[in-house]
């Protein structure tokens, strides 16, 4: 357990924060897909954060218990939201169905607004934990100086 | 060596690992169930420092094993989940502003340490003259 650890768990917070923002920032500019290679209109994504012990080596999971409290975090997967798509009457529309109706994935702009301020706010917590980490780590080279 | 490095030395060493928590629960600030970690170590260091030898056992004889206080030997932090965090919906208790404010306290009683330890060990190069030619 020591400052290159803490080091490690805020690079892993930036991470997973930047694919949070990847996603959201796909929400956005998809938000009037209505054609994707997939087939049908394009599905928000959403990101699963979890969490799990900061040790990178066989020795460090050796070693005491409370090296096994600090946890790194993880964008664990990228869902395809199942949100049923909204449909649109646009008879001229070329993905317009028989009758008439585009699907239009189900996208609040202002509910994504809001999720990219809270990723940008716990990204910008994670590089003051890091710049507070790193002034730590240069004030113990002083010892002895 | 003497108490007041020993003491200084357990005091950075904690406020690294205090740090590491700190670290960890603002990146887990949104995982789900996440429950913020705290670490207690300023009980158990005064406990081996003892200035008020209160603590210590009575012992007739200065060679006898160190007990009751515990000493430096078996200095360990208390690490627990925070039992008076709020319950967000998604089941994570860490307040973000709260951590920060932890961490800046956090930072200077680190740096402090590490002053006062550099202060001890330039009276030790005084002492033996390191610094008189």
């Amino acid at each position: 357990m020591d400052l290159m650890t803490s080091l490690r768990i805020s690079s892993s917070g930036l991470e997973a924060n930047k694919k949070r923002m990847g996603a959201i920032s796909s929400n956005i500019a998809n938000a009037n897909t209505t054609r994707t290679v997939e087939g049908g209109p394009y599905r928000p994504k959403e990101v699963a954060l979890g969490s799990e012990p900061a040790r990178d080596s066989f020795a460090d999971i050796l070693e005491g218990e409370i090296d096994a409290q600090a946890q790194t975090v993880h964008a664990t997967e990228v869902i395809s939201s199942n949100r049923p798509p909204i449909l649109k009457y646009e008879p001229n529309h070329p993905d317009a169905n028989q009758e008439g109706y585009v699907a239009y994935p189900d996208i609040n702009v202002m509910e994504e607004m809001a999720n990219m301020i809270e990723t940008g706010r716990s990204y910008e917590a994670n590089i003051a934990v890091m710049n507070t980490t790193k002034s730590m780590a240069m004030k113990a080279l002083e010892i002895g100086r | 060596m003497d108490t007041t490095v020993k003491s200084l030395e357990a005091a950075i060493k904690f406020r690294n690992m205090r740090q590491e928590l700190m670290a960890s629960n603002i990146a887990n600030a949104d995982t789900p169930g996440y429950k913020a970690k705290r670490l207690d170590f300023e009980e158990a260091l005064a406990r081996a420092i003892d200035v008020d030898n209160e603590l210590a056992m009575q012992s007739n004889d200065k060679n006898h094993f160190d007990v009751g206080n515990g000493g430096f030997n078996n200095l360990e932090p208390h690490v627990y989940e925070d039992p008076n965090g709020v319950v967000s919906e998604n089941g994570n208790t860490v307040e973000r502003d709260k951590e920060l404010a932890e961490m800046a306290e956090n930072q200077i009683m680190y740096n402090a340490a590490v002053q006062l330890l550099n202060k001890k060990l330039g009276m030790m190069k005084y002492a033996i003259g390191a610094d008189r030619d």
